[in-house]
């Protein structure tokens, strides 16, 4: 009784898997195939002459390049920033006492709950205003105060003894090398968790740099394949799919070497979208 | 919270630490007493520039009348409200917003929760299938919709040679208004379902294993089990992926803006697409704040509900 069920089960994974994960292989698939062979309806889904052709011309003549450098500067920018402003925040929520210091973590977990549209347009407003448009400023400004940064920080600060900071104080440790030389060691693999959320967030942004992009070589990589899709759509999918396969797969390789720590950290930081 | 009289406590001693040594008193004591507040500054500026002054300006912005780059500004109190409440866009929008969070989130938790079930049950290869279902979520979804522009295209997707192929007539699925939401919203499940199946896996893993033994030296059957154990025990966390997938579903904006840009004819058009559009295509500001408002509205609701959920799921 038991034997049937259990193959009933595995068969209707495979059925999933199958739907899950067909339009990546036809992403694949559809990029190795010459640009005929793609026009021929209902034919085959494997290519009949593979080739890495598409490959070649999106890297001769698409701005991929571009958009993946804009995209790794971006990410980094933002992530660095992010570090910078976030990790002294949360170990003065976590480590030290202070007046007021209720009602300001109280408007950080506010922050946390704040939709992104919400301050679209006054920040478009802003940027303007600064003259940024256009410029990576514009596009990693924005997102340096991480609310869920300091959230996820001061959790792990919490969880690390007081001890720790005590005995640096009495060993006559300042500000600076305490953060240096006590704190980063110990918060590594919060940095890290907190890393993955950011780098993955911001790769994928389509919304922002729609905005605050006005010339397609300031595009990172979501808004550049999209540009790129309706340049060449109806023209030439295959080399669509080619520049679709360049651009997930930094992230994909990412989350296939460490899918654990992938999960956790994408699933801990439900609300915000 | 317990932690709190603790570091209290050691602040103080370093007080009177310092207060051996009069002369630095002062100084140090100053240092002390404002470095939390330098620590806090440099986020708290971001924060305030890019979060909190814009949420405030929105509100203000939606009680006027303004076109960007006009120089006019005229306050108009509720007139934005009152042109939202009574226009079709808005309603059209609310709509589809309504039907996609409802069908996309509902669907996506089912398919997430069938198939966190079948993982477990079929025992072997847990990460390789977790992994698999969990690839869309993983993928730059702007991409994917490319793709899935692709599948879904009138004259040379697959889709349509898969109909042809079997004697069907091809279907314009994007761009007719009877097929286009329910595109959107396939794609929708397919990179939301793996999402809620990890909570899944992760809410069946907590329940004891010794429930079911027993269930089961009682003859309990495994639909009965499941809906005595499983189904009860993992009600906490399924109320709190509702609440995380409506607000996904209300704040999707990727799917819509590459597979339909709200069409054909607003058939698709989402809240966050119309105030995409009127914000930065049409540029009528006030209008697109009020859509902001009533968005943070929707949201704010969802996350005060969220944060019951949460002492729930947590203190159970």
């Amino acid at each position: 009784m038991v034997k049937p069920f259990r193959l009933l089960v595995i068969l209707f994974l495979v059925i999933c898997a199958v739907l899950s994960f067909f339009p990546f292989f036809l992403m694949l698939s559809t990029s190795f195939k010459p640009v005929k062979e793609v026009f021929q309806i209902s034919t085959h889904l494997l290519p009949q002459n593979p080739n890495i052709d598409n490959y070649i011309r999106v890297f001769r003549e698409s701005q991929i390049v571009r958009f993946l450098a804009n995209g790794a500067i971006v990410t980094v920018g933002i992530l660095l920033g992010q570090l910078l402003v976030v990790i002294p925040a949360s170990y003065a929520f976590a480590k030290l006492s202070f007046p007021g210091q209720r009602v300001l973590f109280a408007v950080v977990l506010a922050a946390l709950v704040f939709p992104r549209y919400i301050a679209a347009v006054p920040n478009f407003l802003l940027l303007s205003k600064l003259r940024l448009i256009n410029t990576y400023a514009a596009l990693i400004l924005p997102f340096i105060g991480s609310p869920f940064g300091i959230f996820l920080m001061r959790q792990y600060f919490k969880q690390i003894p007081s001890e720790y900071f005590e005995a640096a104080r009495i060993d006559g440790c300042n500000l600076l090398q305490m953060l240096s030389q006590v704190l980063i060691p110990l918060i590594r693999p919060a940095v890290g968790a907190f890393a993955i959320f950011s780098i993955v967030t911001h790769w994928n942004d389509f919304f922002w740099p729609l905005i605050v992009v006005q010339s397609s070589n300031m595009y990172t990589p979501p808004a550049g394949i999209v540009y790129f899709a309706d340049v060449e759509a109806g023209t030439n999918w295959s080399v669509v799919m080619a520049a679709a396969v360049v651009i997930i797969t930094p992230l994909v390789v990412t989350f296939l070497l460490a899918r654990r720590q992938f999960i956790s950290s994408l699933t801990h930081s439900t609300i915000k979208g | 919270m317990r932690q709190q009289p603790k570091s209290l406590l050691c602040s103080n001693n370093c007080m009177t630490n310092l207060s051996s040594r009069p002369a630095r008193l002062s100084r140090r004591a100053g240092l002390r007493y404002l470095s939390p507040y330098l620590l806090l500054f440099p986020a708290f500026l971001f924060l305030g520039l890019f979060v909190f002054w814009p949420v405030a300006y929105s509100i203000y912005l939606s009680t006027m009348d303004w076109k960007l780059g006009y120089a006019s500004r005229e306050f108009v109190l509720l007139d934005n409200f009152v042109d939202l409440l009574t226009s079709d866009d808005f309603w059209n929008a609310a709509k589809n917003t309504g039907i996609y969070t409802v069908l996309m989130s509902s669907l996506s938790i089912g398919i997430g929760l069938i198939l966190s079930l079948a993982i477990i049950g079929a025992r072997r290869f847990h990460s390789f299938w977790q992994a698999l279902f969990f690839l869309p979520v993983a993928a730059t979804m702007a991409a994917m919709a490319v793709v899935w522009r692709f599948i879904f295209d009138s004259h040379i997707g697959v889709l349509n040679a898969f109909l042809l192929r079997i004697g069907m007539n091809s279907v314009a699925w994007l761009t007719q208004n009877t097929t286009a939401m329910g595109a959107v919203i396939v794609v929708g499940i397919w990179s939301n379902a793996g999402y809620a199946m990890v909570f899944f896996i992760a809410g069946l893993s907590n329940i004891p294993k010794t429930l079911y033994e027993a269930a089961a030296i009682d003859g309990a059957s495994s639909p009965r089990q499941f809906f005595s154990i499983t189904w009860p025990l993992l009600s906490p966390t399924t109320l709190f992926i509702m609440i995380i997938m409506t607000v996904r579903a209300l704040a999707s904006f990727d799917i819509v803006k590459v597979l339909t840009d709200g069409g054909p004819v607003g058939a698709t058009q989402v809240l966050s697409h119309l105030l995409y559009e009127e914000a930065f295509k049409f540029f009528d500001t006030g209008y697109a704040s009020g859509i902001a408002v009533v968005f943070f509205i929707l949201v704010l609701a969802l996350a005060l509900l969220q944060m019951r959920v949460e002492k729930w799921v947590h203190y159970q």
